[in-house]
């Protein structure tokens, strides 16, 4: 899923402290599983904005709502009136969700309640692990199912660097060396000689580095179109 | 496209219906949601607790005192301890809510045009009575005796069932402009042929209002006195006829009322005796053990051969041996030894073994009997051979509880309304079934903490029998908040809108008692859920709800529980959310600045209830909740003091010191006062 955070009160605040009609928009898909930009945490949120209002002496009307999804437009349909009522809508959906409403709303502002942080599970109760990074080419079947462009810090495809320490990246003692975590788990697979065999340089344009991706599915398109 | 597809999910708001019944519930013959009164007497709301018992029960008050309470025999707390108190949390409550029960009383409009009359004012008769007077109708009702209420005038005995109790109940029922007629005997002061003429429906409940005899030589004679009419005199203060020793015959609840009846009459000695073993009889436990402390013998396994008489004087009862009482597919049909056999000596014998109703009163209507003398009558309509002459209460259900003479009172109602409606009665008959909430597992009992029954005391058992006065001590105040927060609230947990979760697992990971199971969404199963509403405030798309309890109730009600507040305060203003235990102890008082927030429990408070607290002005928060041996749910006081914790973090933005948002876990017993006031004390005035 995707996993965010809610950004602080103040970023939130600066943001929103010139609008009179502000939707706190929230996203009941993946950042709700992370209590970051669900229903709750859009109440929450309007709360908090409203409180501040009153400190600081601002007549802000603030109100809340949910939809279950912030990246399809179907989902839109039925509140998107109501929305295009506020002068400011802060969105509490992923950067996805952001990028799409705005793309829709017309003349109405739309600010992002939370940032958009990475792919990632629920590694236990409370704790959301980055596990992928949407690369376009996936080579996990080589690295015995742990990414090293994701959870390896500086990307290697060859093996770990010279920060490698008892299984931990330099970068922090908390942070497990991706490297390896894949020389240990394709030694109890027994593959590790896989590792030896010479691959050719990777190709990232299918990553952002090919520029935005879009995905088409032909069979799926134009469902609505009428017979031919 | 030209419509919207994707439909916005509703808004929840509110208590949901339920669903499922619990036990105690679908025990009672008229479905009291009992756990919904009890809840709200732990919140010390004795006069919606009433609101709830009298919504479906007109005889509450005889309930409260008599009821054999069959809800308490299913109370899922028996797999813990035992059962919650639950008739007297009744009695506590509608005691309690006396004054409001007689305000609330007023006639109701009789629009409908048509009248009805009633045989009998009996639990059945007077239910049925209340509900067609609801419904416009005018109602009037003949009895028998001198006073209204059959037998529950008549023959229960004073101390067990006050008459001003009664009287509460029939006021009520009277109140709502039901006629009654008494001392009239049908047949003789009014026929039958003149009732139909007289009203639409006539509704004939006149229970078994005469004792059964034996068919036993010296049976006829002085000294040998009925059941019912002996009761009746003893009610009304008439002379009775008893000696010094009294034999009463029979083994049910009526002759231990007539055991003890006698003694309090002033018998010397009062034994019983009856046909079936200790564990046979069918007299409640209860009842007997009260009966044995005040002295009472009973005979077990004799059987009565014949009065012996010296001339017209009774000496005692010729018993035999009972060798079996019920054949081997478990019929009545007892057997003797005719060789054991003894003289239980006695001057007088009162014969309570059974009783029967007198259809006299039915010659010359066509209201069929069968050939036991029995009325015949259709069980889909109550309705009798003759159309528009409904039938109820014991004349139908047979002898049987007081609440169930109310149930079948309840349907003759139903029936009458839809025969005058001309509508399909059997059709409008027929209930819905509602799912009844299992067992308590056995890996959720275990977390269920044991918590000693209440019991309520009785007057010393050699001072009670010498005069009729009601021999239960009612709960005070304090006590009747325990027993209530005993009940384990089954039925009255979570609800999870399918169409709002979205499957995240926390509900799951939360519950204390593993009642969520989680496929394309949460379903929170009734028979595990233990209702501490840690999960509802913890979802993350708001999907949860609570039965019998608005999860939105605090929060929009924030600005009336902080009030006003004074810019120019020294003091801050301090939100208490205070578990009901606390709450409710009216031997503390807090000073003006901490603005209660009754709370059932810590667990069901939410951030945002929190939060708006700060919007409403609140300078801080000041949960008082039980420590973990206190708190009736594991887990509680950790998880919320985590809730807590976290809030601090979303208002330090504000400027709101952690300080701000302070818990104490009290101890049961322990002065917790002092405790909240460190708390306020260290809170900051906003803004200052």
């Amino acid at each position: 899923m995707i996993v965010g955070s809610q950004k602080p009160l103040d970023e939130i605040w600066g943001m929103v402290k010139d609008s009179k009609n502000v939707l706190v928009f929230g996203c009941n898909t993946c950042v709700a599983i992370c209590h970051a930009g669900g229903e709750k945490e859009a109440e929450s949120i309007a709360s908090l904005l409203r409180t501040k209002a009153g400190q600081e002496g601002v007549d802000m009307k603030v109100e809340s709502m949910g939809i279950q999804r912030h990246c399809e437009p179907e989902y839109f349909e039925p509140v998107m009136d109501r929305v295009r009522g506020y002068d400011m809508v802060l969105s509490t959906a992923c950067g996805v969700g952001v990028n799409f409403l705005a793309e829709r709303i017309g003349k109405v502002q739309v600010c992002p309640g939370i940032n958009t942080s990475f792919y990632g599970a629920v590694e236990s109760p409370g704790v959301f692990k980055e596990l992928c990074a949407g690369c376009g080419d996936c080579i996990l079947h080589m690295t015995g199912g742990i990414c090293p462009v994701a959870r390896c810090s500086k990307t290697l495809m060859n093996g770990p660097c010279g920060g490698t320490d008892n299984g931990k990246c330099e970068i922090g003692k908390e942070v497990d060396c991706a490297w390896y975590l894949i020389v240990e788990r394709m030694k109890t697979l027994g593959t590790l000689d896989q590792l030896a065999e010479v691959r050719p340089p990777r190709d990232w344009s299918p990553g952002t580095a090919g520029g935005p991706r879009r995905l088409t599915i032909e069979h799926l398109m134009d469902m609505e179109e009428s017979e031919e | 496209m030209s419509e919207a597809k994707v439909k916005e999910k509703k808004e929840v708001a509110g208590t949901p219906e339920k669903t499922h019944f619990p036990p105690c519930r679908d025990a009672c013959p008229v479905k009291t949601d009992i756990q919904n009164y009890v809840w709200l007497i732990g919140e010390g709301r004795n006069e919606d607790a009433f609101d709830i018992i009298r919504s479906v029960n007109p005889i509450a008050s005889v309930c409260s005192l008599i009821c054999h309470h069959p809800c308490e025999q299913q109370c899922r707390r028996c797999d813990v301890d035992k059962p919650v108190s639950i008739r007297h949390l009744k009695r506590f409550a509608i005691e309690q809510a006396t004054e409001y029960r007689r305000s609330k009383r007023k006639a109701v409009p009789k629009t409908r045009g048509k009248s009805i009359g009633i045989i009998g004012s009996g639990p059945s008769g007077l239910t049925a009575a209340n509900d067609l007077a609801d419904l416009g109708y005018d109602v009037t009702i003949y009895e028998k005796g001198p006073d209204l209420g059959g037998m529950l005038s008549s023959a229960i005995p004073t101390y067990r069932l006050s008459r001003e109790a009664l009287r509460e109940d029939i006021d009520d029922v009277l109140s709502k402009g039901v006629e009654s007629v008494t001392n009239c005997n049908i047949g003789e002061d009014i026929t039958m042929k003149e009732l139909r003429e007289k009203h639409d429906a006539v509704l004939v409940a006149v229970g078994l209002a005469e004792s059964r005899s034996l068919p036993i030589p010296g049976v006829d004679g002085p000294g040998v006195l009925l059941a019912i009419p002996f009761l009746f005199n003893a009610a009304y203060g008439k002379p009775t006829g008893i000696g010094k020793r009294v034999l009463v015959i029979g083994g049910g609840n009526v002759a231990v009322d007539v055991a003890r009846t006698a003694l309090r009459l002033g018998a010397e000695n009062v034994e019983m005796v009856c046909l079936e073993s200790e564990e046979e009889m069918p007299a409640w436990d209860w009842e007997v053990e009260e009966a044995d402390e005040e002295g009472i013998k009973v005979h077990h396994r004799w059987g009565p051969k014949g009065v012996s008489r010296d001339g017209d004087t009774v000496k005692g009862l010729d018993v035999v041996k009972v060798t079996s009482v019920f054949d081997e597919s478990g019929r009545f049909n007892p057997k003797f030894d005719e060789n054991q056999k003894q003289l239980i000596e006695a001057d007088t014998i009162i014969i309570t073994i059974g009783q029967m109703s007198n259809y006299d009163f039915l010659k010359g209507s066509s209201v069929e009997r069968d050939e036991r003398g029995l009325l015949k009558w259709d069980r889909a309509t109550q309705m009798s051979s003759e159309s528009g002459v409904f039938v109820s209460g014991e004349v139908v259900t047979g002898p049987g509880s007081a609440i169930a003479a109310a149930a079948s009172g309840h349907r003759s109602a139903r029936a009458i309304h839809l025969f005058l409606e001309g509508k399909d009665v059997a059709a409008g008959l027929q209930d819905e079934e509602i799912a009844r909430i299992e067992k308590l597992p056995p890996d959720v009992a275990c977390k269920v903490k044991s918590v000693p029954r209440n019991e309520t005391e009785l007057l010393d058992p050699k001072t009670r029998c010498r005069e009729f006065i009601q021999i239960e001590i009612g709960y005070d105040e304090m006590t009747a908040l325990k027993e209530a927060r005993r009940c384990r609230s089954c039925g009255g947990g979570a609800l999870v809108d399918q169409d709002k979760c979205m499957a995240c697992l926390t509900c799951l990971r939360i519950c204390p008692y593993d009642a969520p199971v989680v496929t394309n969404a949460s379903y929170i199963s009734p028979d595990r859920c233990q209702a501490c509403g840690l999960c509802a405030p913890e979802c993350p798309a708001r999907a949860i709800r609570m039965f019998g309890y608005d999860v939105d109730s605090i929060r929009n009600e924030m600005s009336a529980y902080i009030g006003k507040v004074d810019p120019s305060r020294k003091e801050p203003v301090v939100a208490a959310f205070m578990c009901s235990k606390y709450a409710l102890d009216k031997s503390v008082s807090l000073p003006s600045n901490i603005r209660p927030i009754q709370v059932h429990c810590a667990s069901r408070i939410d951030t945002l209830d929190v939060l708006k607290a700060f919007e409403a002005g609140a300078d801080g928060v000041a949960v008082v909740m039980c420590d973990s041996e206190g708190c009736r749910h594991p887990g509680v006081s950790r998880i919320v003091a985590r809730r807590l914790r976290h809030i601090q973090g979303l208002v330090q933005p504000l400027g709101i010191a952690n300080e701000a948002v302070g818990h104490l876990k009290a101890t049961e017993g322990q002065d917790w006062t002092e405790g909240l006031g460190g708390i306020a004390a260290g809170i900051p005035v906003r803004g200052k």
